[in-house]
């Protein structure tokens, strides 16, 4: 530790490039740090004085947008929201997240994952398609109601759950407990009529069921969910589905806003002229 | 919802194997403490039990119920290790294969003794 309160520290950072052969290697980096600084302030002191050829995702830097997933020490981590005093060594391993194609250094491909998130149709299905494509009030739901998928909700979709879960890195063709979690998600809302449809797209060998509750994603997951409680939950919507038990209920009806708002204002006539 | 019928199947199945195997271990290995009777292991005994309509049930079922379980635990390990379509239909009728095979082996002796 210097007079400056700074102490340097050894990023050990994994680096893959497929335009110069594609092997990979590690590079070793010395960072000046300091109390309060995080694994990514690390990586943009590195990109920004060392290497600027070294590559990662970042945007928001607050864990708001899930960009900067990185495997910190062998554990997946998001780089901003991880601070570098915390792991209690002079020496900071930096991989790219595994279970996903690597593209460069510590880019992944999030491909899979959004292409999996897309299948389990992770939005609100209703019969009355009419009041879904022009809504002319709101969907009705209770405090209650929205506590049954609240906190799933606040998935960010980074891939620090796919990354930690032992399935994901044995079968490429299981879901993951991203979109298993957000399937729960959808077929909890009581505003959705599209269960039925969702759960015969996870009942498969490579569905729910393939999950064996290690419950690693829960334990990674930045943003405190459990995505290994949304799976259970599945397999119980899933259990009753298919013994007949499932409940029916109404998806919720169409209610006025419970105050009064104003009509959009029109457009401005400098940006939009009518051809007559 | 074939998965899921499959899978709490192979729930179910468990639960099976834990109630036989239970009544098998009594059976086999308390008889001192519950009954005076010959020794259960022996050649005579166990044709005896296999002669008698509810015992030999009692051993089809449990034959049964751990074919599924055990070949259905093993299709999901290989599947999750090997995991596409045709690996699928190959190993699913691979096993059915061997289980119906193995089925038919263990359930040989007692249909057999029944039948005489």
């Amino acid at each position: 530790m210097t007079d400056s309160g700074t102490k340097e520290r050894r990023f050990r950072i994994q680096r893959y490039d497929p335009e110069k052969g594609g092997t990979v290697r590690v590079d070793e980096f010395v960072v000046p740090t300091r109390r309060g600084m995080t694994v990514l302030d690390g990586l943009l002191y590195i990109k920004e004085n060392l290497d600027s050829t070294l590559a990662f995702r970042t945007s928001c830097r607050m864990a708001i947008c899930g960009s900067c997933g990185v495997l910190v020490n062998d554990y997946p981590h998001l780089a901003c929201h991880t601070q570098i005093e915390e792991f209690r060594s002079d020496v900071i391993s930096v991989k790219p997240l595994p279970n996903l194609p690597v593209i460069k250094d510590l880019v992944v491909d999030l491909t899979p994952m959004f292409e999996k998130h897309k299948a389990i149709m992770p939005y609100i299905v209703r019969g009355d398609v009419e009041e879904m494509e022009s809504p002319t009030r709101e969907f009705g739901q209770t405090p209650e109601e929205l506590s049954e998928y609240l906190q799933f909700a606040y998935c960010m979709k980074c891939g620090i759950c796919i990354a930690a879960c032992p399935t994901s890195a044995s079968d490429v063709l299981f879901l993951g407990p991203q979109a298993l979690a957000q399937c729960y998600r959808y077929c909890a809302d009581s505003r959705d009529e599209g269960h039925r449809e969702r759960l015969r797209l996870v009942d498969n060998d490579h569905g729910a069921w393939r999950c064996h509750l290690a419950a690693a994603c829960s334990e990674a997951c930045p943003k405190g969910l459990d995505p290994a409680l949304a799976i259970q939950l599945l397999k119980r919507h899933l259990a009753l589905e298919a013994l007949g038990l499932s409940k029916k209920q109404r998806p919720a009806a169409v209610i006025s806003p419970p105050t009064e708002t104003k009509p959009k204002l029109p457009w401005p006539e400098f940006t939009v002229r009518v051809k007559r | 919802m074939r998965a899921t019928r499959f899978h709490l199947l192979h729930i179910v199945t468990a639960v099976l194997i834990a109630v036989f195997l239970g009544i098998h271990m009594v059976r086999q290995h308390l008889d001192a403490l519950l009954y005076d009777s010959e020794d259960p292991s022996s050649w005579a005994s166990m044709i005896d039990r296999a002669s008698s309509g509810l015992w030999a049930a009692l051993y089809i079922a449990l034959l049964a119920v751990a074919l599924y379980h055990a070949l259905y635990g093993l299709r999901g390990i290989i599947l999750e290790v090997v995991p596409s379509p045709r690996a699928n239909r190959i190993v699913t009728w691979s096993l059915i294969v061997v289980g119906l095979a193995a089925f038919g082996w263990g359930t040989y002796v007692p249909v057999h003794l029944l039948g005489s």
